[in-house]
């Protein structure tokens, strides 16, 4: 506690230091909400600037645009259907209905108060219990554990977005395949880097790269929703949604306590996980929403719980990220390892020391963690009532900055060309998918998790020598496996019944 | 109060490094018209680690000392090999510099890249270079010494688990096949493909051993969650005098090492190519590129080839990557 007043008042205690939390937090806010850009773009960007700095300047700006980017990416799934990071994907499912149905404001409203409230929560448990977890989440998780997880994940979330189950899974499964293009997680050997076509043969290096889900998401995501708003307007049937003003009240947010307290612990879970991260964390967060409600058939038509779940766990995957970033010094994601590089480059390294090398240090990073969360509260209302307003923008200016935004961001995620072109061609294939009931998000999380879940399963395997049965031996993995296996029967009886249901009843009609 | 002296502190190094810079950039002569812009300077590794760092670091002191300023462009992928397009691509004209570190000379001799960096490249210089070690965790009650894990690894044939990376034909995977024949121990190999996952697995229990460069891991060996118990040397350095060298557990061979270096395309003017050497030369021996690189554990053995000295150093890692994977049955 007196750490944290330290903390906080070393933060809140010169100009010069509010000036950079604050630009920090406009900053992640804006390239978060800006479709196209990301955190890691801004990340990137101002990675230099960074050596010139204090070392508790820069390592406190990384943490508030972390914070402040897992936030603002809520805000442009809500009103054009385009997640600023894959963490807010979920986010979609019931943002963007809401603001076809007008409520748009409601859904902003939710999403800023509790991504702050996760964000808060994380921040807290991260300063109570960072060396104590961490050593956990390391001895207790190695890679058939997290393979494990995987499994787990993908198996409560194959049918999230997509009409029915089995389209679900063959979203996964696509998702999964793309996930094999590149270089193999364990002999480094390049996969489908060759083509030939028509008899036209080409080899690239640039594709041992792999295909990254950033320009996949692009393309699903903002590609795809430009071109059929396009479709839309030449057809003429294109309504532009109302801009409400409308915020939710009271009693909507008592409506959704229970969703986000399970989404405050599962996101906290997943995050703590080195690599795992946030992207789970509200894939698990929505999936479960939808599992326990009574309600079921009504997400994705503009549910505001939706909202709630996805934006409650991505954000309380935030603090948690940082705890094996700091207790270990083993960086989970993109951001979290641009963060290892700045304390490096200050001569500084996460570890177990660093809570007594540089104490102060980490308790100011905690300390605007905490306040940053506590920031986008009041901001994000602000930001509520004019960022609506965007919607009043005619789509046809509006598209040509998006797009734009989105080749820019594709580019600069790893400054290669292929990665323009994936997001094009995923563009394409996203319109293309549309009406299909496949789940473009489904795909994208495939995607992710194939690329982790590869390389887990080869770890496993060399460590339990080649015995897929070694799995059953750990505890952990085979709770989690168990749990994976009855969850996609459970879902398959569910699915074989609803439809044996749904057939009776067009029977019963037709007779 | 902190502030105020870091800023002065900042203040006073940038004019003494100003004053300096001049001092030393009037010794080496500019060719004619360049460079009139900034370089580009390709790291074909993510932002953050250690490629980068050390790229930023020369960039920093190849400024002050001569005045050359540096875009840092990470271009990851592909394990080194998604860059390489790009570089070659750029004309031939010195404004592109690309880092690349030894996975390079490997990927050439297995055959992965077609650019043969001693040729298709011309090394501007080397400026880190580093020997291996193993670690064990020092609470692991089974091994407190090298002897230990040989005799663990003896009396548990194929037991002993081994972090690595798991890059067919990588410097460490050849380096630890050295090993085990001269010793005739039969160490497993758990690939990984994220250098920072192998310390949590390390630390976490998930592996026995860790094999890899002592700056890398040198917070963890600050904190005691990791201790080396055998060094890829002739000699034993001072920092790790207590540590025997691979020539004393009684493995006769030359160990490969980690380099990291600066590569322009083959056909740069001469003379910019004289004066991005010279630069390099002089940046080397800048006051804060010399504090980073013993950060980093790399002051232990000499880390500076120029370019005759690096083309060295390439073609002989190439002669050895080839025996060995002649005798490994791969690559072509």
């Amino acid at each position: 506690m007196v750490d944290f007043l330290a903390g906080t008042l070393a933060l809140f205690g010169d100009f010069q230091t509010i000036m950079i939390f604050t630009f920090a937090l406009f900053g992640g806010m804006l390239f978060g909400a800006i479709p196209g850009v990301n955190m890691l773009t801004l990340g990137a960007v101002i990675l230099p600037f960074t050596i010139a700095m204090q070392p508790d300047h820069a390592i406190m700006v990384f943490a508030t645009i972390y914070c402040a980017g897992v936030f603002g990416g809520a805000i442009t799934a809500i009103l054009f259907n385009i997640p600023g990071a894959p963490e807010n994907a979920p986010t979609c499912f019931d943002g963007y209905p809401m603001t076809q149905k007008g409520e748009a404001g409601k859904a902003i409203g939710a999403a800023v108060s509790f991504s702050a409230l996760g964000g808060a929560v994380s921040a807290v448990m991260m300063m109570a219990a960072t060396p104590l977890i961490a050593k956990w989440a390391v001895t207790s998780f190695g890679p058939p554990e997290i393979f494990a997880l995987i499994c787990f994940g993908l198996a409560v979330s194959a049918s999230v977005g997509a009409k029915t189950l089995w389209k679900g899974w063959m979203s996964i499964f696509l998702g999964l395949a793309i996930a094999t293009v590149g270089t193999d997680p364990v002999g480094g050997i390049r996969r489908f880097n060759e083509w030939s076509l028509f008899g036209f043969e080409t080899s690239s290096y640039y594709l041992s790269a792999g295909i990254h889900f950033i320009p996949v998401i692009l393309g699903f995501f903002a590609v795809s929703e430009v071109l059929t708003q396009a479709q839309n307007i030449a057809q003429g049937t294109r309504e532009r949604p109302k801009a409400s003003m409308q915020l939710p009240t009271m009693a909507e947010f008592w409506a959704v306590r229970i969703t986000a307290f399970r989404s405050m612990i599962l996101g906290f879970f997943a995050g703590v996980l080195p690599g795992i991260g946030a992207t789970l964390a509200a894939f698990l967060g929505y999936s479960q929403a939808v599992r326990w409600s009574k309600t079921p058939e009504k997400y994705g038509k503009g549910e505001l719980d939706g909202v709630v779940a996805s934006e409650t766990a991505n954000n309380a995957a935030t603090g948690a990220a940082m705890i094996p970033l700091l207790a270990l010094g083993l960086p989970g994601g993109a951001l979290t390892a641009m963060m290892l590089g700045i304390f490096q480059i200050h001569g500084m390294e996460p570890g177990p020391l660093i809570f007594i090398n540089s104490h102060d240090l980490v308790w100011v990073m905690f300390a605007a963690m905490f306040w940053a969360n506590v920031a986008i509260l009041g901001l994000g209302w602000i930001q509520t009532k004019t960022v609506v307003h965007i919607l009043r923008i005619p789509f046809r200016w509006l598209a040509p900055g998006i797009l734009l935004l989105a080749v820019i961001g594709a580019f600069a995620l790893r400054n290669l060309l292929i990665d323009v072109w994936v997001m094009l061609l995923a563009g394409i294939v996203g319109y293309l998918l549309r009406r299909t009931g496949y789940s473009a998000a489904g795909i994208v999380l495939g995607l992710i998790l194939g690329k982790l879940g590869e390389s887990a399963f080869a770890k496993s395997m060399q460590l339990l020598d080649y015995s897929a049965l070694g799995f059953i031996d750990r505890p952990i993995a085979a709770f989690l496996i168990i749990a994976a296996i009855l969850t996609v029967v459970n879902s398959i009886i569910r699915e074989i019944r609803a439809t044996r249901g749904a057939k009776a009843a067009t029977k019963m009609l037709m007779d | 109060m902190k502030t105020n002296k870091l800023f002065m502190h900042l203040a006073a190094g940038a004019l003494a490094v100003g004053l300096a810079g001049s001092a030393v950039a009037a010794e080496i002569a500019k060719p004619a018209g360049f460079p009139t812009r900034p370089l580009t300077m390709i790291v074909p590794y993510g932002a953050g680690g250690g490629s980068d760092q050390l790229a930023r670091a020369m960039a920093n002191s190849m400024d002050k000392v001569a005045g050359i300023k540096f875009q840092v462009v990470n271009k990851p992928g592909g394990g080194g090999t998604a860059a390489i397009p790009d570089f070659m691509l750029a004309p031939a004209d010195g404004y592109t510099v690309m880092e690349h570190i030894d996975n390079a000379v490997s990927a050439y001799a297995k055959g992965d890249i077609n650019e043969n960096p001693a040729t298709d490249w011309v090394p501007i210089c080397t400026t880190q270079i580093t020997f291996s070690q193993i670690y064990v965790r020092p609470d692991d009650s089974r091994f407190s010494s090298w002897d230990d894990v040989v005799s663990y690894a003896k009396a548990n044939p194929g037991k002993l688990t081994m972090a690595n990376l798991g890059k067919v034909g990588s410097m460490e995977l050849v380096v630890m096949h050295q090993l085990q024949d001269a010793l005739g121990i039969d160490v497993k190999q758990i690939a990984f493909d994220k250098p920072a996952e192998r310390y949590g697995a390390l630390i976490g229990g998930q592996v026995d051993v860790l094999f890899e460069q002592p700056g890398d891991v040198r917070s963890f060996l600050d904190a005691g969650t990791m201790k080396p118990v055998l060094t890829f040397l002739d000699e034993r350095p001072d920092v790790f005098a207590e540590v025997p060298t691979h020539l004393e557990a009684g493995a006769d061979f030359d160990a490969l090492q980690r380099f990291r270096g600066f590569y322009v395309k083959k056909g740069v003017p001469a003379d910019r190519l004289n004066f991005l050497q010279a630069a390099c030369a002089a940046g080397f021996e800048e006051e804060s590129y010399a504090d980073f690189n013993r950060k980093k554990y790399m002051h232990l053995i000499n880390s500076y080839r120029d370019t005759e000295g690096s083309i060295k150093l390439i073609n002989g890692a190439v002669d050895t990557y080839r025996a060995m994977y002649k005798q490994l049955g791969i690559g072509g």
